[in-house]
């Protein structure tokens, strides 16, 4: 007599960080990419650390890379998958949906930390920015909360959009309008309507926070405030992005 | 559930799928036993994938009522699933991992332990031992075939569902393939084959059934469908040869009209 085996949640859970893993590591070009243009934005901006600030620097520089991870990153890879019928593939295995998912997130809060880690590193060695335990604790912290609104505005992305190529399109515009609007914005180099704008925007907040977060002893009730908008923004394009993601793009 | 030859192992029975107002599948019923290589032939857009679709659980049925080696695919999914074995039309796999980080991970999926020396054999079974680091991408048609059917293969279901699986690849390794499903069948697997070579059904099904428009219009042996229908005008018009084909039936029951 045969009987049927399930396979248990932790050794499918294993099997699938192990090829997501990678799979993110054979794309390493991509993650150096990521990880490229904040540390570029932080060799440029020696200069200015003082003028503007060390957490400044290194929220802005955070914000970009986030924006990368979440709209770059996950959103393309998940509309690749998606188009060559991987996610099929895996979906007729014994398995539940949400482990399929959870694997790929888990990958990108690893890319968070690592990109977090490269901008305090690199902020220490070149612009000799150094913070509190505190604030570097504090800080981890809101990278990850701030890159769960760009993961979930690439998933509301891929929701929306089915086809590949332009899910590409879309989110590298949407990548370009961020952070231009937003670092000159923030430079104050567009006006106070379009800088109080985007205070409140995904990329305001999510910069906001970083930044109070590192010196927790500034944080105030605006902090608050753009952490509680920050935590919306990513439960509306989370919420959005599993509504109408489909698992097929046909 | 142990299988002998006879044993159901795929049943389904009045199923209907509609995509909003369009009827894809209407009231089809088919089963598939243990040692049976079973075709579901149909022109494009005749409702054979999305009638697999619904037995591998990827899409919700309206209505109707299917068990995979005797589990509801509605209420046992997971059981279900663990039963069935499937090679997908448009299968693919992660291009950045290799042959063997592909089969480590199906296998751990599906909760099979993969040592390395039963790598090895997996690989040395499909003549592909030489290509364990190659990546998935770098693979010829045929040898992404033998890695797909040996992943649908790798948890030894009672029920695979193999779609066009000979699409694109040379007369070979089709009879390659062939010889592979006749060996399933032979280990008691059954098998749901779809395909759109009449000359594959006739070669390797023992019972085939014609599906158009969402309905089934024909259902029994290759053998016993052309005898059937061997003095049909319609068969008869589209017959080239003078002999009667499986193909001359197919065609004679679905029409003449290319479907897109």
């Amino acid at each position: 007599m045969t009987t049927t085996t399930i396979p248990t949640t932790k050794a499918v859970l294993s099997s699938l960080l192990r090829a997501d893993f990678t799979t993110q590591w054979r794309n390493r070009k991509s993650v150096i990419l990521i990880l490229l243009i904040p540390v570029i934005i932080l060799i440029s901006w020696q200069g200015l650390v003082n003028k503007l600030g060390g957490p400044f620097v290194l929220s802005n520089c955070i914000t970009i890379g986030l924006n990368a991870i979440g709209l770059m990153g996950y959103s393309n890879a998940t509309a690749r998958d998606r188009d060559k019928g991987i996610f099929q593939r895996l979906r007729v295995a014994p398995l539940t949906a949400w482990p399929i998912m959870a694997s790929r997130l888990t990958v990108q809060l690893a890319m968070i930390l690592l990109l977090t880690t490269a901008v305090f590193v690199a902020g220490y060695y070149v612009d000799h920015i150094s913070l509190s335990p505190a604030g570097y604790a504090v800080g981890f912290a809101m990278a990850f909360v701030g890159g769960a609104v760009y993961l979930g505005l690439g998933q509301a992305i891929v929701g929306l959009i089915k086809n590949a190529e332009t899910v590409n399109a879309v989110t590298r515009l949407v990548y370009f309008v961020f952070i231009m609007v937003g670092m000159f914005a923030e430079l104050g180099a567009l006006g106070d309507k379009v800088g109080n704008a985007v205070k409140w925007s995904p990329y305001g907040t999510v910069k906001h926070i970083l930044s109070a977060g590192m010196q927790p002893a500034t944080w105030n009730q605006h902090s608050s405030m753009a952490l509680f908008v920050t935590i919306g923004y990513a439960l509306v394009f989370s919420v959005l992005g599993i509504k109408w993601f489909r698992w097929s793009s046909k | 559930m142990q299988t002998t030859l006879n044993t159901i192992v795929l049943q389904v029975e009045g199923l209907h799928v509609n995509y909003g107002a369009f009827q894809a599948v209407s009231n089809v019923s088919f089963d598939v036993r243990a040692g049976e290589i079973f075709g579901l032939l149909g022109p494009n857009g005749a409702g054979k994938t999305s009638t697999l679709s619904a037995v591998e659980g990827l899409l919700q049925p309206q209505s109707g009522h299917i068990t995979v080696a005797g589990y509801n695919v509605k209420e046992n999914p997971l059981l279900a699933r663990a039963n069935l074995g499937v090679q997908l039309q448009a299968t693919n796999f992660q291009p950045e991992l290799t042959v063997a980080e592909i089969l480590q991970l199906y296998a751990g999926i599906h909760g099979v332990p993969l040592t390395k020396e039963k790598l090895q054999n997996i690989l040395v079974s499909i003549k592909l031992e030489d290509a364990a680091k190659k990546r998935f991408g770098q693979l010829s048609g045929g040898q992404q075939q033998r890695v797909s059917l040996i992943i649908a293969m790798i948890h030894n279901p009672q029920l695979l569902l193999l779609d066009e699986p000979t699409t694109g690849l040379d007369p070979q390794s089709r009879r390659q393939l062939w010889e592979r499903m006749e060996n399933l069948r032979s280990n008691n697997h059954g098998i749901l084959l779809t395909t759109h070579s009449m000359e594959e059904a006739e070669a390797v099904c023992d019972r085939i059934a014609i599906i158009d428009h969402g309905k089934i219009i024909a259902i029994d042996t290759p053998q016993v469908l052309i005898d059937k229908h061997r003095n049909d005008p319609e068969v008869i018009s589209v017959s080239r040869k003078g002999k009667i084909t499986l193909e001359d039936v197919f065609i004679g029951l679905t029409g003449r009209t290319v479907r897109s």
